[in-house]
């Protein structure tokens, strides 16, 4: 336990001071002991995405960093991406299988974003409708399947 | 029985079958330390001859003219790296004529993995702490080691770093490495799908690029279902003379003793 608030707390000084760009997070969005966090993401200019204002909620268990943490599209909007579910799952691959204790919640920011802005079409998954009935609350209790990486 | 099966929209098959599979986790972590005490050949081959695989009985009798005994890893994905971590930092406990270059290599990879754009936050993390752990071995004795390997959070930090070295390793060198990985385009991408994240198993090429990071050599006794009654030993690299040894079971590195 003691390592992941560590962790956290180092990775969220550094988030803080030096942010990337279209990432934000400040200290009234930490929750539940550093467990919880809601990161402000914006669209990267050029995108379809461009000037829309996302929320990321971040779930950390007691063995992050060496188990990835829970990543979902929270708030008003959601954004229309092919890998994006209308309740706000995700479906990427560092999120759960290619999860690297080396990753952390900069890197994973910065790939949702590169993931939205190499989108060519807003469209939801296509079988949206059908996960959003059967998933659970939790996005990491799917078994996803990475089928296509260029999107 | 799969002529039974019918599929019912209401159920959650996913998450069943992720509470199967943390539930055999767990019982694997029960039953089986990270890193384990010293354990007789003999104690060993009952394991065998209950099950009766008499190749594996005659194998490891052939064994005991040579070994002792095993220091047994936790199946967990990770055994090759705690095997090789822990037996590496075992002989630095009373070798102390290599340790000063080992610790000066250590030192200097996390320069090459931030060269390589690994993220310097994450690695300096990991760095700090893999570092603390080497710089122990001056002082530690054998038991204050089975205990750090054996504790969960610094032990898979230590992991973590040598997966860390695997994946610097393999991509410094990628223009060679890339004759050996199949199915991924790129060596990046094999290091980011099966080196880096925890719990994935090791192959010859991941042997090989740490014995090379680290200057460490490494023989692996390797038992299989063959004809015969010996193991074949690969040398990693091929012409080196190494003090650790490791014995291969199918899906399974254990440190072997003699």
């Amino acid at each position: 336990m003691a390592s992941m608030e560590k962790r956290l707390q180092k990775e969220l000084t550094a988030l803080m001071k030096d942010p990337p760009t279209g990432v934000k997070v400040d200290a009234e969005s930490i929750y539940k002991n550093l467990s919880e966090w809601i990161v402000d993401l914006d669209g990267a200019p050029g995108t379809l995405y461009a000037g829309e204002s996302l929320q990321l909620l971040f779930k950390f268990g007691s063995r992050y960093p060496f188990d990835s943490p829970q990543v979902m599209f929270v708030g008003p909007n959601i954004p229309v991406h092919p890998h994006v579910y209308s309740n706000g799952h995700i479906c990427l691959s560092i999120l759960t299988e290619d999860w690297s204790p080396a990753l952390s919640v900069q890197a994973v920011c910065l790939s949702i974003v590169s993931m939205l802005s190499s989108c060519t079409e807003k469209k939801r998954p296509p079988d949206n409708a059908f996960y959003i009935k059967t998933c659970s609350k939790n996005p990491k209790k799917t078994r996803w399947w990475y089928h296509d990486d260029n999107v | 029985m799969a002529d039974d099966f019918q599929f019912d929209p209401e159920l959650n098959y996913d998450e069943a079958t992720l509470e199967q599979q943390r539930q055999i986790e767990k019982d694997i972590a029960d039953a089986q330390p990270l890193i384990s005490d010293r354990i007789g050949l003999d104690q060993v081959i009952k394991e065998y001859t209950a099950g009766e695989d008499q190749v594996f009985v005659r194998k490891i009798e052939e064994m005991k003219s040579t070994y002792k005994c095993v220091r047994k890893t936790r199946a967990d994905g990770n055994c090759f790296f705690r095997a090789y971590g822990y037996a590496c930092f075992e002989n630095f406990l009373t070798d102390k004529a290599d340790y000063k270059r080992f610790h000066e290599v250590c030192d200097k990879t996390k320069d090459d993995l931030i060269t390589l754009g690994f993220p310097q936050f994450t690695i300096e993390d990991f760095h700090t702490n893999f570092m603390e752990a080497v710089t122990k071995l001056e002082t530690i004795d054998q038991e204050e080691l089975i205990s750090m390997f054996n504790d969960q959070g610094l032990s898979d930090y230590l992991v973590v770093y040598l997966r860390l070295i695997v994946s610097g390793l393999l991509q410094k060198e990628h223009e060679f490495y890339a004759n050996f990985i199949e199915g991924y385009a790129t060596v990046k991408d094999f290091c980011g799908h099966e080196v880096e994240p925890m719990g994935k198993e090791s192959d010859h090429i991941h042997i090989t690029a740490l014995t090379q990071a680290l200057g460490v050599p490494v023989q692996v006794l390797y038992m299989d279902h063959s004809e015969g009654s010996k193991c074949n030993l690969h040398v990693f690299p091929e012409d080196s003379k190494p003090s650790i040894t490791l014995l291969y079971r199918p899906g399974h590195y254990d440190v072997l003793y003699s």
